[in-house]
């Protein structure tokens, strides 16, 4: 348990050192320690996706050099949120999976957005949502989407095997 | 479980309130410090993992790149080869056609050129069949010619093409003489694929290693004066009647690929025709 939650979580963060400049498209890259909570929350409930939430947005916030604590704070709720709501969602279905990464961009963007504003965080909202928030949201559905319907795979592929 | 939730969330929540809360009070940059502290070590960590898949990937990237390139210049490479080829033989073709026609233009004969489409090399037979037949009036025992000098006459002519006897072929038989003793003899063909001038003794003195053998004329098969071979040993047999005096044959047969037929009428001397050197 501990040693997937580091992994995963360490995983994730090297990934999107790694990867998430790579996967730019017009300079939009996706959010992947955020997916990668989500999926943990999805899987391991609320208290997991929380704890990963708050590690993963601990770690970007150090990395970002900004105000320490407010991806960590966004991330936990969002991990705590969906870790909640988990069970009543049909998150293997891909019309829900695509959707609800969106949603769930926007709304941690939103929080972030709300929360940053407490420290006069300068940028309006409205440019930030249309250049920022959503093509990261877009970008993180389709790519959540793929992980999720990869991870179903390798599922089935186990359940087969075994 | 509920209650342990919601306790996880409060005290995720209270830690970053309370981090957020210091950061604000203008103590920023010790809390930052305290967690750079523990996180350098995580973070120097990554960067060094993402460093190394960065340099796999790219080291990757490379070798495929190379590869990728190295066979694109193979195929680059290998299709100048061929063009090079092509063009070497184009031009190699090109300077035999031209000496061809400028000796086709010497002569004051008839003829007919002919490109040499098959070959028969074995030691019972040598001849080359050319595609000129019947069709093209070629007639049986039409001289074959080459730039450089005599090739052998037709033996068999069909609807297209034309078989031609090798001078080297066993069974070939011209007349000739020795240029520089004017020495007579006859030039013969042997199985292991070289030439002999047998002529008389008597007259053959002073024939050298070195002399150019030309076509005599006699019989009327073949034009006076077309270079045969140089002589290349003497056979002295002593009181014997006949010597023999082995050839060199001034034509590359087995690279030879057009040829000349001597299709008009054949009694004319054409040693002014061939090169002074193998003229004579």
């Amino acid at each position: 348990m501990k040693t997937l939650f580091v992994l995963t979580v360490f995983g994730g963060g090297l990934v999107h050192a790694t990867l998430a400049p790579a996967l730019r498209i017009a300079d939009v890259a996706p959010d992947i320690p955020l997916i990668v909570v989500i999926l943990l929350a999805l899987r391991r409930g609320p208290e997991f996706g929380c704890v990963a939430g708050f590690v993963a947005g601990l770690l970007q916030d150090v990395a970002a050099g900004g105000l320490i604590g407010v991806q960590a704070l966004t991330k936990s709720l969002v991990g705590f949120g969906l870790g909640a709501a988990g069970g009543r969602l049909r998150v293997t279905q891909p019309l829900v999976q695509v959707p609800g990464l969106v949603l769930l961009t926007v709304a941690e963007g939103v929080v972030r957005f709300t929360l940053l504003q407490l420290f006069r965080f300068p940028a309006p909202f409205g440019e930030l949502m249309t250049f920022v928030v959503l093509p990261q949201a877009l970008y993180n559905g389709f790519l959540g989407a793929a992980l999720v319907f990869a991870l179903a795979w390798t599922d089935a592929l186990k359940e087969r095997a075994t | 479980m509920k209650m342990r939730g919601v306790l996880v969330l409060g005290t995720v929540v209270a830690a970053c309130l309370l981090l957020l809360t210091v950061q604000t009070r203008g103590h920023s940059t010790p809390t930052a410090e305290a967690l750079a502290f523990i996180t350098t070590p995580i973070q120097s960590g990554l960067a060094k993992m993402n460093r190394a898949a960065v340099n796999v990937w790219s080291t990757y990237l490379d070798w495929k790149n190379v590869r990728a390139e190295n066979r694109r210049l193979r195929e680059e490479n290998q299709q100048l080869r061929v063009e090079s080829l092509q063009v070497t033989e184009t031009a190699m073709e090109n300077q035999r056609l031209r000496r061809l026609l400028a000796l086709q233009q010497r002569l004051p004969l008839a003829t007919l050129s002919a490109e040499i489409i098959a070959r028969e090399w074995g030691g019972w037979v040598r001849s080359l069949t050319v595609n000129r037949g019947r069709g093209d009036n070629v007639a049986r025992l039409t001289a074959v010619i080459s730039p450089e000098g005599l090739i052998g006459r037709v033996m068999e002519v069909r609807s297209g093409t034309s078989v031609i006897q090798v001078l080297t072929d066993p069974a070939s038989t011209v007349g000739a003489h020795v240029v520089r003793t004017r020495t007579a003899g006859i030039v013969e063909g042997e199985p292991r694929g070289t030439m002999r001038l047998k002529y008389m003794a008597r007259e053959g003195g002073g024939i050298q290693v070195g002399d150019l053998v030309v076509t005599s004329g006699a019989g009327g098969v073949f034009p006076r004066g077309i270079p045969i071979g140089r002589v290349r040993a003497i056979d002295d047999r002593g009181s014997a009647l006949f010597h023999y005096a082995v050839l060199a044959p001034v034509v590359d047969f087995a690279r030879v690929d057009e040829v000349l037929l001597l299709t008009g009428d054949t009694r004319h001397d054409v040693a002014a025709a061939f090169p002074r050197d193998g003229g004579g």
